[in-house]
C-alpha cells in the first residue's frame, strides 16, 4: 500500500533544540469523590512572544473518560462566554491517560463494533467529536487542545495537518521513527500501522477532543472493534515498533519500567513539539483530583 | 489583533503550508447570512436554513449531519446540530430564533448534498421564526463576501 505525505510538510525535519517549559506540575489524589478541581498557581513564565496556553498535565494519570469529558465541556463553555464577551485570550491544553475505553464519534457506525453496543466488553461513549470509534487506556497519550483557531489560523484542514504535525515531529526527532500522513484518512502512521488518532469538535472556531497517541498501549483492545473504520490497516504503539514488529504486540504482562520510562520520553516531547508547531509558551497549572470511593 | 495575524501567518509559514485560493465561493442574492456562515431564506415567518458554499468548500466532504428534532427550539447564533467532515465535526448555529418545523431527511443518507447544493437541495432545517426583527441583524450577500473575504485573510 503506497503511504503518501499529504501536502508540503515533510516529514524529515531536523530535531529541534529544546526550550524548557517553565512551572512545576503537581498532582495529589485523595479518597473522596471523582472531581477535578483546579487551583491555579503562580507559575513563572519567561517573557517571550509566544502566546500563552494554560497546561494541565496528568500525564501519568489514567483519567476515566466521564470526568475529562465533562471537564473538557466546562471549560468549552467558560471559553465560549469569553469568546461571546470578546474577553478569550488564552488557549488550554490538557494531557493525561484514560482508563480503558472506547469512543464513539458522531458519525460512528456500530458496524464498526465486534461486539453488540448494548453489551460492550468496556464502557462505552458516543461523544461529539469527529471520527470513528477508537479505543482509549493506559500507555497511551492524550493531548486535548481548546483552542480559539482566531489566535491561530481560521482552517479547520491546517488545525488538523498540525496536530498531525506534532505527532510526526515527536515521531522522528525523539524516536528516529519515519512518520507520515495518508491523503484522506486523518491521523499519523509509521508503514501501515496507525499511531496516533485524531478527531475534534469545533464550534465558533473553538476546537476541542485532540489526539490520542499509542506509547506503550496494550493494542489488544483494538481488535473488538474497526479502528477508526479503517479495516485495511493495522494499528501499533511506539513500545512496539522500537521493540520490532516481529515480536507480539504488548499484553499487560508486558508491563514494565520502561513504560514509564517511556511515557515520559513521549510525553516531554509532545508537549515540546505542541509549543514549536503552534507557537505557544505553556503555563502549567497544577491540577488536584479528588476521588470518592464508589457510594 | 495586528500580533495574532503575524502569529497566524508565521505559524502558516513556519509549517510551510500553502493557503491555496479557492476562489470566490457562490452566494445567493435574497438570502440573509450569519457570521458562522449560514444561510437562511425568509418568507413571512418561515425560514429555511443552510450553510453557505464558503463553508462547505472549507470543511470539505460533508460525512454526516446531526439534525434537531422537530419542535425543537433554536435561538439565534445558538448551535441546533452539527456537520462532520474529516474526523472535525462543526456546530451548526441557527441564524433565526424560533421552532423547528421540518428537517432534511435526505441529509441522513446523503450528507454530500450539502457540498454538492448548498442553497438547495442541501437545506438544513425550516424554522418558524419567533422574532423577524432579529433578521435585521444578518448580513445580506455583498456584506456577507466581503466578510468571507477578511477572514480568509486573517
Amino acid at each position: 500500500m503506497i503511504v503518501a505525505s499529504n501536502s508540503c510538510l515533510s516529514c524529515l525535519i531536523p530535531p529541534w533544540t529544546i526550550r524548557s517549559n517553565s512551572g512545576q506540575i503537581s498532582t495529589s489524589r485523595r479518597a473522596s469523590a471523582s472531581q477535578i478541581t483546579i487551583t491555579e498557581s503562580n507559575s513563572l513564565v519567561q517573557q517571550t512572544n509566544k502566546r500563552r496556553c494554560k497546561c494541565y498535565d496528568m500525564y501519568k494519570e489514567a483519567v476515566p473518560f466521564a470526568e475529562a469529558w465533562a471537564w473538557q465541556k466546562s471549560i468549552v463553555e467558560e471559553r465560549k462566554s469569553l469568546i461571546d464577551r470578546n474577553e478569550d485570550d488564552l488557549d488550554t491544553l490538557i494531557v493525561l491517560q484514560h482508563q480503558p475505553v472506547y469512543t464513539l464519534g458522531t458519525a460512528s457506525s456500530e458496524n464498526n463494533l465486534n461486539f453488540d453496543i448494548k453489551d460492550p466488553p468496556l464502557p462505552i461513549y458516543q461523544t461529539e467529536r469527529g471520527g470513528e470509534v477508537t479505543y482509549h487506556g493506559p500507555g497511551q497519550l492524550l493531548l486535548y487542545p481548546i483552542m480559539n483557531l482566531r489566535f491561530q489560523k481560521m482552517d479547520l484542514h491546517w488545525y488538523l495537518r498540525a496536530l498531525e504535525e506534532v505527532v510526526i515531529r515527536v515521531l522522528f526527532s525523539t524516536f528516529s521513527l519515519k512518520a507520515s500522513r495518508v491523503e484522506g484518512l486523518t491521523g499519523v502512521w509509521v508503514g501501515d500501522k496507525k499511531l496516533a488518532a485524531i478527531g475534534i469538535r469545533v464550534s465558533k472556531w473553538l476546537t476541542y477532543h485532540g489526539l490520542a497517541l499509542n506509547v506503550s498501549t496494550d493494542l489488544s483492545p483494538f481488535s473488538g472493534i474497526i479502528p477508526c473504520g479503517i479495516k485495511d490497516l493495522g494499528v501499533g504503539s511506539i513500545k512496539e515498533l522500537l521493540r520490532g514488529s516481529s515480536r507480539p504486540s504488548s499484553t499487560s504482562s508486558d508491563h514494565d519500567d520502561g513504560d514509564g520510562k517511556l511515557i515520559d520520553i513521549a510525553h516531554e516531547s509532545l508537549l515540546k513539539e505542541f509549543c514549536e508547531v503552534f507557537q505557544l509558551e505553556l503555563c502549567h497549572q497544577s491540577v488536584s483530583i479528588l476521588r470518592y470511593p464508589d457510594k | 489583533m495586528a500580533s495574532r495575524l503575524l502569529w497566524a501567518s508565521k505559524a502558516a509559514s513556519y509549517l510551510k503550508i500553502s493557503t491555496f485560493n479557492r476562489g470566490f465561493a457562490s452566494v445567493v442574492k435574497d438570502l440573509k447570512y450569519a457570521e458562522s456562515h449560514e444561510w437562511v431564506k425568509v418568507k413571512g415567518n418561515s425560514a429555511t436554513v443552510g450553510i453557505t458554499d464558503h463553508a462547505q468548500d472549507h470543511l470539505g466532504d460533508v460525512v454526516y449531519v446531526e439534525l434537531p428534532e422537530v419542535g425543537a427550539t433554536v435561538t439565534q447564533g445558538s448551535s441546533f446540530g452539527a456537520v462532520e467532515s474529516v474526523k472535525a465535526t462543526s456546530d451548526i448555529n441557527s441564524p433565526v430564533s424560533g421552532k423547528v418545523v421540518e428537517v432534511n431527511e435526505e441529509l441522513s443518507s446523503s450528507p454530500g448534498l450539502v457540498n454538492g447544493s448548498p442553497y438547495e437541495n442541501g437545506w438544513i432545517i425550516k424554522v418558524e421564526i419567533s422574532d423577524t426583527n432579529e433578521v435585521s441583524s444578518l448580513m445580506d450577500c455583498e456584506q456577507y463576501s466581503k466578510f468571507c473575504e477578511e477572514e480568509d485573510n486573517h
